[in-house]
C-alpha cells in the first residue's frame, strides 16, 4: 500500500525545487492555510492574498527548514501566521482572530493557543480519506443529523455510521499527541 | 450536532472509547475550515515559482491602475505633441487557434534602438475574452515549438486592445510571437514569424 510522504520530506523536496512535492504540500494544507487567514484577518479577499504569500514564502524558504529544529507542521503553521501578520500590518491593524463561543473572553495566549490548536485539527483533516473527512465535516460542522447526512451524500445510513467511527479513529491517531 | 453516542453506536471497549472521545471534544473546540479552496488561490499559487515575482491581487491592481495612469499619460502627451513619434518598420498578424476562435491580433515592431538595445512593440488584439479573477495574457517568444521569451502581460477590454511593451530580444533568435493565458499555457493567438 502506498504510504504518504511525510511533511518533512515534502518540504526538503521543495526545498530542492521539487513542483510535484510542492503540489502535494498546498493539496494537505491549503485549506488550514486559509481557515486561519479567515479567521484572523475576517475578509476571504485578504485571507487568499495572505494564503498565496504564505505558499509563496514555502517555496522560496523551504531550503531553509530543519527538521529537527521541530515539525513540519509547526513550520509552515509559523510561516502562515507571519504572512497572516504581514497581510494584516498593511492595514495597520493588528489580526484579530474571529472569536469563537470558546474564546470570547481569551487572552492572547489562549487565542494563539487556539489557533494552533484549529491548525493541527484542519491539518490532520486533510491527511483523511476524501469519502470519510466529508462525513465527518458534515457531522460536525453541518449541523445535519446522521440520516441527513445518508440522504445528502445518497449512501445507507450504516455507510455513514461507518465512516464516522472509521474517520474518527483515524483522527485519534493523526492527533495522537494534541489535547483539547 | 449529533450527540457522541449517536455518532459512533454504543459498542465500544473503554480505551477506544475514551480516544474517539477526546477527538470528538477536539472537533468540536475548533471552528469549521473553509468549504473549500477557491479556484483563484489555486491559480495565483500555481503560478509561484514560474514567474521570478509574486504578483498578488492587490499588486496586480496597483500594477494595472500605474500602467493605466501611465497610458493616459503618454496618451495625452503624445496627442498634444502630435504623435508618439515610433515609427514601426514591420507587422505581423497574429492568427487565433481553436482556444480563441474570432480573435485577431497584430504586433508593429519598432526600429531597434541602437544605445539601448531595447525594441518598441505595439501589440493589438480584438475578440479575446476578458479574463476575471486576475487572470492575465502573456505575450511570448517562442521557438522550436516552445515559449522561450516572455514579452509582456496584459489584460484586454471590450473590442480592440492596444498595448505597448518593449523587448530587448534578438527576434531574428525567434520563430513566432503567441500570446497564452497562465492558467493552461495553451497558445491563443500566434503568428508565423517573428
Amino acid at each position: 500500500m502506498a504510504t504518504a510522504e511525510s511533511d518533512s520530506r515534502l518540504i526538503e523536496r521543495v526545498g530542492h525545487g521539487d513542483r510535484d512535492a510542492f503540489d502535494q504540500l498546498y493539496r494537505r494544507f491549503a485549506r488550514p492555510v486559509l481557515a486561519m487567514a479567515v479567521r484572523q484577518l475576517g475578509d476571504n479577499g485578504r485571507a487568499e492574498d495572505a494564503a498565496q504569500e504564505t505558499f509563496a514564502a514555502v517555496w522560496r524558504s523551504a531550503r531553509s527548514y530543519r527538521s529537527e529544529r521541530g515539525s513540519a507542521s509547526a513550520w509552515l503553521y509559523a510561516v502562515a501566521r507571519h504572512a497572516i501578520i504581514d497581510r494584516a500590518r498593511q492595514k495597520r491593524e493588528q489580526p484579530a482572530e474571529i472569536p469563537d463561543e470558546a474564546s470570547d473572553s481569551a487572552g492572547p495566549a489562549e487565542r494563539a493557543e487556539e489557533s494552533w490548536l484549529a491548525w493541527r485539527v484542519h491539518s490532520a483533516l486533510e491527511q483523511m480519506p476524501e469519502r470519510e473527512r466529508v462525513v465527518i465535516e458534515l457531522a460536525y460542522w453541518s449541523g445535519l443529523s446522521q440520516t441527513e447526512i445518508a440522504s445528502y451524500l445518497d449512501v445507507p445510513l450504516g455507510t455513514v455510521k461507518t465512516r464516522t467511527r472509521t474517520g474518527l479513529t483515524r483522527l485519534a491517531g493523526l492527533l495522537d499527541e494534541v489535547q483539547e | 450536532m449529533t450527540d457522541f453516542r449517536d455518532l459512533v453506536g454504543d459498542d465500544l471497549g473503554p480505551d477506544e472509547l475514551a480516544e474517539l472521545e477526546r477527538v470528538d471534544r477536539l472537533l468540536r473546540s475548533v471552528p469549521a475550515p473553509p468549504p473549500e479552496v477557491p479556484a483563484s488561490l489555486d491559480r495565483a499559487v500555481d503560478r509561484i515559482g514560474t514567474e521570478r515575482r509574486l504578483w498578488t491581487r492587490r499588486r496586480l491592481v496597483v500594477a494595472v491602475a500605474l500602467a493605466a495612469t501611465l497610458a493616459a499619460l503618454f496618451f495625452g502627451v503624445g496627442r498634444w505633441t502630435g504623435g508618439s513619434g515610433i515609427d514601426y518598420r514591420s507587422s505581423v498578424p497574429l492568427r487565433a487557434t481553436s482556444s480563441a476562435q474570432g480573435a485577431t491580433g497584430q504586433i508593429r515592431i519598432a526600429d531597434r534602438d541602437p544605445s539601448t538595445g531595447n525594441q518598441g512593440l505595439e501589440l493589438t488584439v480584438t475578440g479575446l475574452p476578458k479574463l476575471s479573477g486576475g487572470d492575465y495574457y502573456v505575450l511570448w517568444l517562442a521557438k522550436d515549438g516552445k515559449y522561450a521569451g516572455t514579452c509582456g502581460t496584459f489584460n484586454v477590454g471590450a473590442g480592440t486592445t492596444t498595448v505597448d511593451m518593449t523587448v530587448s530580444y534578438r527576434l531574428s533568435d525567434y520563430d513566432a510571437w503567441v500570446i497564452s493565458q497562465p492558467k493552461d499555457g495553451a497558445p491563443w493567438l500566434l503568428s508565423a514569424r517573428t
